[in-house]
């Protein structure tokens, strides 16, 4: 039997992303971003996000579909993220998606956001161990969890109790002076900065806050103090080494956030590390993650930085997994949910 | 902090807004985090800056909960496309919604918040003292003791 020939359909941020994958193999995966309008806002603006999905999404699939050399009638099912995400934004993708299953007379499958995230890494490095430790790590999300089937069985660990890891980079970012997003130009600024330089609080890790929070983060408190540190150093009239706060900073966040996935594989004695988001595209938690994990024997995937920010291909991986297990497609009539539990894979 | 929000949180009723505005770090979150504690809404009390808004359901009967981060809005007419009020039955907090906020309603209760220069202990960047500002705009918090707020 041929592998399942699948369309994946990503509006739930900035991205309008069109994947097109057989089995695990990718076909095509084109985005369209709105991130440069975004840029003069210094974040995403949801109703732009919504207008320019709109305007982008037929062009961007007929580009996927000519990449992927095939025609739409040739998919065996449609996939699509239906949440967690911009509710506007999410709306886009769905009704395109639906549109697209109803003329073409497919199956659709609302799948969630965060799993796609996981299961995009089987189009790099193969079939999914499971069960797996994944860690989200995202402008909007900062989730570990622990992945017994990647198709309807997955559980939250921890999540963030207050900024996701890459809104802390963003935030800083603009404290530093730095454009929007954040997180590239922190992860540069920090290759020619000393990470020991200050040594900033790890959150969530002192053993009264483990008792309560043992998986959890909390960026709010390293936040607070990076601000705090730079208007000290303002007021005394010394120059802000821009790059030793970056370097310091992101030190802080990777730290905590490998020492929490780490103790989540092995409490669970899981031998799997998947690490996905946006914020997996840094130079420094990629590094650090393959040593601490090489440490403790824990095989650790992390997809290429073009797979780790929001695609299309990775809800197209999703719904070729589902289709391949058998999983029962979606209800047409169901709807967006833009604080979707990761408890539904599928919608 | 969070018990400065649960007071705040006692006095509100549906359709109430409070605005909040504070430097990066000043307790926003924290305080919100107390009024949902008072509301029982459901769900963690988190940033809203990437979702913009987000809305949190009552437990039980009782109000939900709306929570805004205008910051990266531009324009009054940004809120207002938010579709915010349909939401019923809600309470609302609008972080940095200072300069927006007249769009959306004639009432509203401001709180600044803002973080002292020294710490109270070296070891917990979030110590150290805050001073708070509440000002009452519009005829529904007439009868508001706000000098009681601090009593």
């Amino acid at each position: 039997m041929s592998e399942p020939l699948i369309l994946g359909i990503e509006t739930s941020c900035d991205e309008t992303g069109i994947g097109i994958v057989r089995g695990t193999t990718l076909l095509a995966d084109e985005v369209a971003s709105s991130v440069d309008e975004h840029a003069r806002f210094g974040g995403v603006v949801p109703e732009i996000a919504s207008r320019a999905h709109l305007e982008a999404m037929v062009p961007t699939i007929e580009r996927a579909c000519k990449t992927a050399n095939i025609k739409l009638d040739d998919v065996e099912a449609i996939a699509v993220t239906s949440g967690p995400g911009l509710a506007g934004a999410l709306l886009v993708g769905v009704a395109a998606a639906k549109s697209l299953a109803v003329a073409l007379g497919k199956p659709i499958y609302g799948v969630n956001h965060l799993a796609a995230h996981v299961c995009v890494d089987q189009l790099e490095h193969g079939p999914l161990d499971e069960p797996s430790v994944a860690m989200l790590v995202s402008g909007g999300h900062s989730s570990l969890l622990l992945v017994p089937d990647i198709t309807e069985d997955v559980i939250q660990l921890g999540q963030t109790i207050d900024d996701a890891a890459g809104e802390a980079f963003d935030k800083i970012a603009r404290v530093l002076g730095l454009p929007f997003p954040g997180g590239p130009y922190i992860d540069k600024a920090a290759q020619t900065g000393n990470p020991n330089a200050i040594d900033f609080p790890r959150g969530l890790t002192s053993p009264k806050d483990m008792a309560k929070h043992r998986f959890d983060v909390s960026f709010s408190g390293l936040k607070t103090a990076v601000a705090r540190w730079i208007e000290t150093e303002q007021r005394s009239g010394n120059a802000v080494m821009v790059n030793d706060v970056a370097a310091s900073f992101q030190e802080a966040v990777v730290d905590v956030l490998l020492r929490k996935a780490i103790d989540a594989c092995l409490s669970n004695d899981v031998g799997t590390l998947v690490i996905g988001g946006g914020v997996a595209a840094n130079s420094r938690l990629r590094s650090e993650a393959a040593q601490r994990c090489q440490e403790h024997n824990i095989s650790l995937r992390i997809p290429r930085p073009g797979l780790c920010t929001d695609n299309g291909a990775m809800v197209a991986a999703l719904g070729s997994e589902l289709v391949k297990r058998g999983r029962d497609a979606s209800q047409l009539s169901f709807a967006t949910d833009s604080s979707m539990n990761i408890t539904n894979v599928v919608a | 902090m969070q018990a400065f929000g649960k007071q705040i949180g006692a006095l509100l009723i549906a359709d109430d807004v409070v605005v909040l505005s504070g430097p990066l770090g000043a307790g926003k979150t924290t305080f919100v985090k107390g009024l949902a504690e008072q509301l029982d809404v459901q769900g963690v009390v988190t940033s809203p800056t990437f979702v913009v808004s987000r809305v949190h359901k009552p437990q039980g009967s009782g109000l939900a909960l709306v929570h805004v981060d205008a910051y990266r809005l531009s324009s009054q007419s940004d809120l207002v496309d938010l579709d915010l009020d349909a939401t019923k039955n809600a309470a609302y907090v609008i972080e940095w919604g200072k300069d927006f906020v007249s769009g959306f309603t004639d009432n509203w209760l401001e709180i600044e918040i803002d973080r002292a220069e020294e710490l109270n202990d070296d070891t917990d960047p979030a110590s150290g003292d805050r001073s708070i500002s509440v000002t009452a705009v519009g005829d529904r918090w007439s009868d508001l003791d706000l000098a009681g707020l601090f009593a």
